[in-house]
């Protein structure tokens, strides 16, 4: 009985830990050597425990960003709340999370193997956030849901999700791959379909993108670090400038928190940080993801002859590089513009992570002008937008507030914001 | 040995691919390489025999030491085999 206990703390119940297992099980099963099973073990676990540390940077900028809005909207002091953590929830369900993947992923072989519908989810930073934030809303709806009962509900609709998510967005993928080789295994799929609605309603397929000229001078926004950096930065400068020139006592208590330097400069360094924490947290799922993902695809292969992978979704980009960009501009405005609604009615402050914005918007935008052209990805870019703002807003403030709201502010987007209320309904009927 | 880096914009999905079908080329073409996968911001600070990406990057990648190898479908492994056998050959 202690040897079991002791498996179920120390293994199971330790996410690094229980990580490392899985990964070392694939790397074996895919007979690599020796010296590249124990780093790829090592690695795993390093990253995964990396995304700790760059969580807790995020959350501290989030921290001046909040209160200082909601100081420029003159709104009540309604913070995030007590609230778990992105790094206190990995610790007490990493384990739940991670196991969950790896079931939720050999549900999906198995329904490719059984079924017509042979599509295995390959993305595996996707898998890991979809995970992550599922089990989320499933905790703050639920309470303390037991181990095997969470695991077991989180595997199916996962392995559902992942299953059947390409198999939706194919048609549209082979109107604009020309083939029906790789699917879309991503979760911008339902705001590509959105898109796509938009853009057969109200768009001229004719007026593809690809026959504007679109200037090139843009090319360094697609560096992450650059784009959430110049983003928020912007909007730290412009909330910090308003703040200055307040004399409310909220505005007073955050210029406070700059202490002796200047609050504007204050504000740009977190805008910084928070672009860093988001640089650390990538690193890490890049670390492990890098492991798993190819071991995920080893056993895929090998159970499942005929496999399709569905990935991640810069493989639509090539085929639409203007509608990428015009995607991403129509979610940008349609962000900013939510931004200042949000916080107007609904007092909620939009955190509009460029990451989410960019590869939603740019997919959203490929799939609408493939159905209508220009007009179509604009419309697309838009639709994003405004399901991401307003997920985001339903999602912190309801599903997940007492646990990952931070983790949601800027890494939840459009498919779980969608799906994120159903888990939260089952888990009412079942928990 | 020799150093491979498929580089992408985020460094989490698209350059994952790339690398699993560099590696299964490599292992085809009796190639004894070790191959990452990185982002376009993090792969300036890295040593590399090759860096494999798409063409917008490769602007962004300019002065790198490493030789730059354009791929333009990164799930096509044809195209994988013939771009690394001709920058190898060089």
């Amino acid at each position: 009985m202690n040897v079991i206990y002791w498996i179920a703390t120390n293994v199971f119940g330790t996410p690094a830990i229980l990580l490392g297992a899985i990964v070392l099980l694939g790397l074996l099963l895919q007979r690599k050597t020796t010296s590249q099973v124990i780093s790829g073990t090592f690695k795993a676990v390093i990253g995964f425990l990396i995304i700790n540390a760059g969580a807790g940077v995020i959350v501290g900028s989030l921290n001046v960003f909040e209160p200082m809005w909601k100081e420029v909207f003159g709104l009540e002091s309604q913070s995030l709340g007590q609230f778990l953590g992105q790094e206190k929830f990995n610790t007490q369900y990493g384990s739940a999370v991670t196991l969950a993947m790896f079931i939720g992923f050999l549900i999906n072989v198995m329904l490719a193997r059984f079924t017509k519908i042979k599509y295995i989810y390959l993305t595996g930073h996707m898998m890991f956030w979809t995970s992550t934030v599922f089990a989320g809303v499933v905790i703050h709806t639920a309470g303390d849901v037991a181990f095997w009962k969470l695991v077991l509900f989180l595997s199916i609709v996962l392995g559902l999700y992942w299953t059947f998510q390409p198999a939706l967005t194919q048609p549209i993928m082979r109107k604009i791959t020309g083939n029906d080789n790789i699917a879309l295994g991503h979760t911008s799929a339902s705001v590509a379909l959105l898109g796509g609605l938009l853009g057969k309603l109200f768009g001229n397929r004719e007026n593809d993108s690809e026959k504007i000229k679109v200037p090139k001078g843009l090319e360094f926004l697609r560096d992450s670090n650059v784009i959430t950096a110049l983003s928020m930065g912007a909007l730290f400068l412009i909330g910090a400038i308003v703040v200055s020139l307040k004399s409310t006592p909220g505005a007073q208590e955050l210029v406070a928190k700059a202490g002796d330097q200047n609050f504007i400069i204050y504000s740009i360094v977190q805008s910084f940080t928070f672009a860093g924490g988001i640089a650390i947290v990538l690193m890490g799922v890049r670390m492990f993801i890098g492991e798993l993902v190819p071991a995920f695809n080893g056993i895929a292969t090998k159970i499942v002859p005929g496999a399709r992978p569905a990935l991640d979704c810069p493989v639509t980009y090539p085929y639409a590089p203007n509608a990428v960009i015009l995607g991403f501009i129509g979610g940008f405005i349609g962000a900013l513009i939510w931004l200042v609604v949000l916080g107007n009615t609904v007092s909620y402050i939009f955190v509009p992570t460029m990451i989410v914005l960019f590869f939603h918007g740019a997919t959203a935008g490929v799939f609408g002008n493939a159905t209508g052209g220009t007009r179509g990805a604009l419309l697309g870019g838009f639709a994003t937008a405004t399901i991401v703002a307003w997920g985001q807003f339903i999602m912190v403030r309801y599903l997940i507030s007492s646990t990952i709201p931070d983790t949601a502010m800027w890494a939840a987007d459009s498919d779980m914001f969608i799906i994120g209320p159903i888990v939260a309904f089952l888990s009412k009927l079942l928990f | 040995m020799i150093k491979l880096l498929c580089v992408c914009g985020l460094g989490q999905g698209t350059s994952l691919i790339l690398r699993m079908n560099v590696e299964t080329v490599c292992r085809e073409l009796g190639i004894q390489a070790d191959v990452e996968h990185l982002d376009v911001s993090s792969a300036g600070g890295v040593q590399a025999d090759y860096i494999l990406t798409s063409n917008e990057l490769a602007q962004s990648l300019a002065g790198h030491s490493a030789k730059i190898v354009i791929v333009n479908n990164y799930f096509d492994l044809n195209e994988i085999k013939t771009k690394l056998s001709e920058a190898l050959q060089q």
